[in-house]
């Protein structure tokens, strides 16, 4: 047990006891919005993070998962439980396929592709009345429950969402430390080089993707059961951006950063509310702005804080940085 | 199958693809010149389209001189998105310069929409309502004009690019910028005319289109990603890429609604550029760095 650890454990501890906390209902709503970007950011960041990959079409992916389960529940009478798995089945083919397409090309053609892929699913989704009743969406969704085990209401939501979101961290911290996420690293970082040390590049770059599209079909799912209605909209440009600023404004390529700027993005578009679409505006001058001056997102931050306070304490307080962080720093 | 209706099929497709083909020549020459993807480039276009209609509700001025002086002023203003951002982060990573763009693309459209009110707005113009019979195919006066004023900008944007002392800066700055300003290319001012130049070809079309259509401050997505599309299928950088590949996609788009669906039509289009990078996963015409 070292520092580390404590301060893990007491993070845990704190998200478990949050809802009592919280004390109305909505703020635990709130709560569980955060939770589910937090799932979603975490998902995203696994292309963006690990694989070093912009995509612009994961809020499809999202969008595939919601429908897939929404479908399944409402109109063949599934079990919603079961439909989660499914969901994420069905986002993961779809996210094998398309994968399969876009990851031939990298940088900023992937992205455009990306943004192609999710405009047609976006489209279809909007034009296919008879399957997803197009811009009507789908009400009524029940709940997601399996016999007498149910997640009706907000605070059993939020921890099962909890539980997804550590045991999705968890897997990334894992995945990091094993030989596929140092494949991942690899590849990110230098391709050719890790082509030359036996990594398949192609087949590294698709089993991210696909399993960063299951995870977000499996938080669609349970957004499409939460909310209970469900649009395209959930497909949109407005959403992919929402994942894309909520991963870098956080910190791309750490566990942490998407859970914080999910918290940072769900804490400031309710408190914003009433500034309607100057909201926007706030969000892309946050995102422009982070990408600028704190390329590493907000839990570069506190790494920064604490490099200034070690080197504050080695140097005994004389000539030790203590300014903020300026617009050079760490620019990659 | 009825001639006709299919010869007014292709009409359509190549005057709306005419329309791709000026958005997205700025999206090119700004990748292929700078290096730089420019989600914003739709912006650009939208704000063409609504300081065209300002320019003619407000201050009074007709159609022709309203666009011109749309086009001037977002030329302007790209100079100045090129000295606020992108001139200061071209050392930086493609990530970091892609991100921006993305922020400064959503600044703007909810600025707009901020601005000028979510309500679409109609774009006044003489030729809007008149017809041209050119054999059996009819067009608006309006679309007859997109295409003309399209192909003429093109040809002196070609020639500007192929015989100006400027334009030869920009081709030797998309060969490779060291080299460039090694030899006494003045690279800032490369970049601010590429930006000028860049943001004026989008506004114009958003001037040119805005009469046929509704304009809203949202539009600037739906220019970008059509800009996208045929870019990437004609190959990033590639001029004569996006021409074939922006009237293609405006056909097949046109041949999809009239003969498939109209709902579909739009993807159609990208499930087209789909097949074709899975046959030339770089475009069409995808070319080593440097402009052609």
């Amino acid at each position: 047990m070292n520092a580390k650890h404590i301060s893990l454990a007491g993070g845990v501890l704190l998200l478990g006891i949050l809802p009592f906390l919280a004390g109305n209902a909505y703020l635990e709503h709130l709560l569980v919005l955060w939770m589910l970007y937090a799932l979603l950011a975490l998902s995203l960041n696994i292309i963006i993070g690990y694989l070093g990959e912009l995509s612009f079409g994961h809020a499809a992916f999202v969008g595939v998962g919601a429908y897939t389960s929404a479908i399944l529940s409402t109109q063949l009478g599934l079990p919603p439980l079961i439909g989660l798995p499914l969901a994420g089945l069905v986002a993961a083919l779809f996210g094998l396929v398309i994968g399969y397409a876009a990851l031939r090309v990298v940088g900023p053609q992937f992205a455009i592709l990306t943004l192609g892929f999710g405009s047609i699913l976006y489209t279809v989704t909007n034009h296919w009345v008879d399957v997803t009743r197009g811009p009507m969406g789908i009400s009524n969704i029940p709940p997601l429950s399996l016999g007498p085990v149910t997640f009706t209401d907000a605070r059993e939501t939020y921890y099962l969402v909890l539980g997804l979101v550590l045991v999705v961290a968890f897997l990334c911290h894992a995945l990091v430390n094993s030989r596929t996420g140092r494949a991942f690293i690899a590849v990110r970082e230098n391709a050719p080089l890790a082509a030359s040390l036996g990594v398949n590049v192609f087949h590294t770059k698709l089993l991210g993707f696909v399993v960063a599209t299951a995870i977000a079909g499996v938080g669609g799912a349970i957004y499409a059961h939460y909310i209970k209605v469900i649009t395209p909209d959930i497909m949109g440009v407005h959403n992919v951006a929402a994942l894309i600023i909520v991963v870098v404004v956080g910190g791309r390529g750490t566990i942490v950063g998407p859970i914080l700027g999910a918290l940072v993005y769900i804490g400031l578009l309710e408190s914003l509310r009433v500034a309607g679409p100057l909201r926007m505006v706030v969000f892309a001058a946050l995102l422009t702005g982070t990408v600028v001056f704190l390329p590493g997102g907000l839990v570069s931050l506190w790494q920064r804080w604490r490099g200034n306070h070690k080197a504050e304490n080695n140097a005994t307080a004389t000539t030790a940085p203590t300014t903020l962080p300026n617009a050079e720093g760490g620019a990659k | 199958m009825d001639f006709t209706v299919f010869a007014q099929q292709i009409a359509n497709g190549l005057v709306n693809g005419m329309a791709y083909v000026l958005i997205a020549t700025g999206l090119t020459l700004v990748f292929g010149v700078l290096r730089i993807v420019n989600f914003a480039h739709g912006e650009f276009y939208m704000l063409g389209a609504y300081l065209t209609y300002f320019a003619g509700t407000l201050l009074g001025l007709d159609y022709i001189t309203a666009a011109v002086l749309g086009a001037v002023v977002v030329a302007a203003l790209g100079v100045v998105a090129n000295k606020l951002i992108f001139w200061p982060l071209r050392r930086d990573h493609e990530f970091t310069i892609l991100l921006s763009s993305l922020g400064l693309a959503l600044l703007i459209a909810n600025s707009g929409e901020l601005l000028f009110g979510a309500d679409p707005k109609y774009v006044e113009s003489p030729f809007a309502d008149e017809i041209l019979d050119i054999g059996t195919v009819t067009l608006t006066q309006q679309r007859v004009l997109v295409f003309a004023a399209a192909v003429a900008v093109l040809v002196a944007v070609y020639l500007f690019i192929r015989y100006s002392r400027f334009g030869k800066m920009m081709r030797a700055t998309a060969q490779n910028p060291d080299g460039a300003a090694l030899t006494g290319i003045n690279i800032g001012l490369v970049h601010s005319y590429t930006f000028a130049l860049a943001c004026g070809l989008a506004a114009l079309s958003g001037a040119l289109v805005g009469p046929t259509v509704m304009i809203f401050p949202t539009i600037g997505n739906w220019a970008v990603l059509k800009g996208f599309i045929v870019v990437i299928m004609g190959g990033l950088g590639s001029v004569t890429g996006a021409l074939f590949a922006g009237l293609l996609l405006g056909v097949i788009e046109s041949l999809g609604g009239g003969y498939i669906s109209l709902g579909f039509m739009e993807a159609i289009g990208y499930a087209m550029i789909i097949a074709v990078l899975l046959w030339r996963p770089n475009g069409l015409f995808s070319t080593a760095r440097g402009l052609r």
